[in-house]
């Protein structure tokens, strides 16, 4: 087999859009015919995009699960696919949305109606870098020197992710989007969000709800609102920009070069000026406005970055889901088959030092304590507690690799022996050794699965999917941070 | 009846080849010695270097040790991570800077240090603790020594009679998978892979439940030695890891050539490889196991080569 195209779909529900794409991603050999298999994706085709729909709610803080299941029927319908074709692909609950009161459920509900192996996940920081690959910065970062930030601006929020050489190197996501201050057609505020008080207050802005607002008025609080994210993405000033941040501040200065704004507000940049309150509210909200004082920062040239057009505004983020979300493993594993596809897996993460690879009891200990983490973290399961992703090995000899085998299997059937199956990830080329040699000491209790050649974090979750021409396994790392308190 | 007879032949041209060599070795033995009798000399020298033999032995330590860390000569680079992500993308000499129009003394250092391992490689031994350590007995092909072996690879490719009598006498017969060990064009590739790639290997064969037969080391071995010694001991399968021709990014560089029934008039599409086994290539232990998946699927499908659906 050299090459093989497997269909992925992306779904993104937002706190004011939803949409839908179909791609299809082509798997090709990169290694030649005498050395190791490895499979990697070469090629990723927009197939369809569906149009921009409203997100149905119930009341005001309830996704229509029936809605957004209504929807889909549709686009799956216009889009003439099965749902057994498709073979990836990631279900995306955004912005606020995620804070809303059902979203965990609806997003399960759609990634079981919506293919095999379609995952869900929600998360500012995946959400930025799903969208920052959507929009082209990931690649553009690749040709440059510096860092490139993209911002995508939707709804409820704005999520940034800073990309240099082609890797993610940070994000942060900010109380920054169209629907945050809402009005109706007779300049009446109805709706302020409660997240941008403390912001507003600082910044002596004042609006009310119920208040009848002049475009003079509102252009200054959207005005201030563009400035201070970007004077927090370029560094210019972080104490009240600060206020808008949502989750964790950003940790160091990221000098940008360039900037993109992608999301409903981004393509709202390229819109008509906005000279009336009648131009401001027409989607009931002040969206259109924040677009078109970007759009004037962008003229200005005030901040020192260099302004780029996304490849992609309103749907960066689906097609970041659907395009972008799926990665291959190593093509040299250690699976049964019938065990996959696996989902919702969590991750622990087991770095070694040189030191510890050298002396057997340091390694004994530090597996040790890795695995009373795990048994204090996850609950008992007859299933898999965790996948457990080793990084630091650098060059495995076999003496290692038996020694690091015997550690692993041993003390995981000491503190995990209800466990019926054991999930390892490595990031060097070695996940079919290794596998084999755990195998060889479990015998079956538990079973092993060990991959390789994945990046993954501690707070990651992991889905592997079903393989494709026996050892190829789609890989989705994901992130499913739902907002507990709202 | 027609395999047997090109046997045959190659066997007198091989043993007629080794009787001239014999006659015409008088001269350069001469030559060999001058050559001895000179560096005795330099060593002589007040200031000169320690005895030959030992500086011969610390290099040979050092095949198997690691390489020293890669960096750019380049001084004040513009980029310097730009730099350094091109350095980890290729093994190739680059970012090495220059005096006047001439490469720096440590980058022409470090090209001959790399040169004399590729040269160490095809005239040193593999050590005989290696061997032992998986009890591999030696046969011998009909290579002679090495300056022949590199002349005449066909002579490599057919065992001594010593070799034959050795097979029949200690391997198992028609075995499921028959594993073989040769120097080829590097010995310290052995050295340095084999304690790593075989019994990951071993473990591979054990997991899908094949048998193997008795193991043993080919030295002066070719690739195509393998359909001698399928003649020999008939095994299902055939695997023989051997070192490569040594390159200047590394020496310790092994293959693992496989392939379904190995016999006299094989062509090379019918064998399947896996190269460039050593530490910065293929990783020893990945490769010895995806060796056992290669193997079990020919044993499957009956076929090796071009003809193995992988």
């Amino acid at each position: 087999m050299d090459e093989q195209w497997i269909q992925s779909v992306g779904i993104d529900v937002g706190t004011s859009t939803t949409k839908m794409i179909v791609s299809r991603l082509r798997l090709g050999r990169m290694s030649s015919t005498f050395s190791l298999p490895r499979y990697q994706i070469v090629e990723r085709q927009l197939l369809y995009a569906s149009e921009v729909h409203s997100t149905p709610l119930i009341g005001f803080d309830e996704i229509d699960a029936e809605g957004i299941g209504a929807i889909l029927q549709e686009e799956y319908r216009k889009a003439q696919i099965s749902l057994s074709s498709i073979k990836s692909g990631a279900v995306i609950i955004t912005g606020e949305t995620a804070s809303k009161k059902n979203a965990q459920h609806i997003v399960h509900l759609l990634a079981e109606r919506s293919g095999d192996f379609v995952v869900a996940t929600a998360g500012a920081d995946l959400e930025g870098v799903l969208a920052g690959k959507g929009a082209g910065a990931e690649k553009r970062s690749q040709t440059i020197q510096g860092t490139i930030v993209n911002v995508d601006i939707g709804g409820g929020t704005a999520n940034a992710a800073y990309f240099q050489r082609g890797r993610a190197i940070a994000t942060v996501t900010f109380h920054v989007g169209g629907r945050l201050i809402r009005l109706d057609q007779q300049d009446m505020v109805t709706y302020v969000s409660p997240n941008i008080q403390a912001w507003l207050s600082a910044k002596g802005l004042r609006i009310t709800v119920g208040q009848r607002i002049s475009l003079a008025e509102i252009s200054e609080v959207a005005r201030q609102m563009a400035c201070s994210m970007l004077d927090y993405l370029t560094g210019k000033e972080r104490q009240i920009s600060g206020l808008l941040v949502v989750g964790p501040q950003l940790r160091g200065d990221f000098p940008v070069e360039e900037l993109t704004v992608s999301g409903g507000v981004g393509k709202l940049m390229e819109g008509a000026p906005v000279r009336s309150m009648a131009d401001v509210s027409r989607y009931g909200d002040f969206g259109p406005l924040l677009g078109y004082v970007l759009q004037q920062e962008r003229e200005k040239g005030t901040y020192a970055v260099n302004w780029l057009d996304p490849e992609q505004t309103v749907r960066a983020t689906v097609i970041g889901a659907g395009m972008q979300s799926t990665e291959i493993s190593g093509s040299t594993v250690h699976i049964k088959p019938e065990l996959l596809p696996i989902k919702n897996i969590p991750i622990l993460k087991l770095e070694l030092t040189q030191e510890q690879l050298a002396n057997p009891a340091q390694l004994h200990q530090e597996v040790a304590a890795i695995y009373q983490l795990g048994e204090r973290l996850f609950d008992k399961t007859t299933g898999i507690p965790f996948a457990l992703a080793i990084s630091g090995i650098g060059y495995c000899s076999y003496a290692l690799l038996q020694t690091i085998s015997q550690e692993l299997s041993d003390q995981y059937r000491h503190y995990f022996a209800e466990s019926q199956t054991m999930v390892v990830i490595c990031e060097t080329d070695m996940a079919k050794a290794l596998g084999q040699a755990l195998a060889l000491r479990c015998k079956g209790a538990p079973e092993i699965i060990c991959i390789d050649q994945v990046r993954v974090e501690y707070g990651d979750y992991i889905d592997l999917g079903e393989p494709i021409s026996g050892t190829i396994i789609p890989v989705v790392v994901k992130t499913l941070a739902f907002d507990e308190k709202a | 009846m027609e395999q047997q007879l090109d046997f045959l032949v190659d066997k007198v041209v091989a043993e007629l080849q080794k009787k001239l060599s014999e006659l015409g070795e008088k001269a350069p033995a001469q030559a060999v010695e001058q050559a001895v009798e000179k560096v005795v000399e330099a060593s002589m020298q007040p200031g000169a270097q320690p005895s030959v033999e030992v500086n011969g032995a610390a290099a040979f330590q050092s095949d198997v040790s690691e390489e020293p860390e890669r960096t750019a000569q380049i001084p004040n680079p513009q980029w310097k991570e730009g730099l350094d992500e091109l350095l980890t993308s290729t093994p190739a000499r680059i970012g090495v800077w220059r005096t006047g129009v001439r490469p720096l003394t440590k980058t022409m250092l470090q090209l001959r240090r790399d040169h004399a391992a590729a040269v160490d490689a095809v005239y040193g031994e593999v050590r005989q603790e290696v061997l032992d350590q998986f009890s591999l007995f030696t046969v011998e092909t009909q290579y002679d020594n090495t300056e022949n072996y590199l002349k005449r690879p066909d002579m490599g490719r057919i065992l001594t009679d010593e070799g034959v009598r050795l097979l029949q006498e200690r391997c198992q017969k028609k075995p499921q998978v028959q594993i073989v060990v040769s120097d080829g064009l590097s010995a310290s590739a052995v050295d340095a892979n084999l304690k790593d790639v075989l019994p990951s290997l071993l473990d591979s064969l054990k997991s899908y439940g094949l048998s193997c037969g008795t193991p043993f080391f080919v030295k002066g071995g070719r690739v195509a030695s393998m359909d001698h010694i399928g003649e020999v001991l008939e095994p299902e399968v055939l695997v023989m890891l051997i070192g490569e021709r040594p390159g200047l990014v590394t020496a310790h560089s092994m293959s693992a050539y496989m392939c379904y029934r190995p016999r006299k008039g094989m062509v090379e599409s019918e064998r399947t490889v896996i190269s460039n086994i050593h530490r910065q290539g293929t990783s020893p232990v990945e490769a010895g196991a995806h060796i056992g998946t290669i193997l079990s699927k020919m044993l499957e499908q009956k076929a090796s080569g071009v003809k193995l659906v992988l």
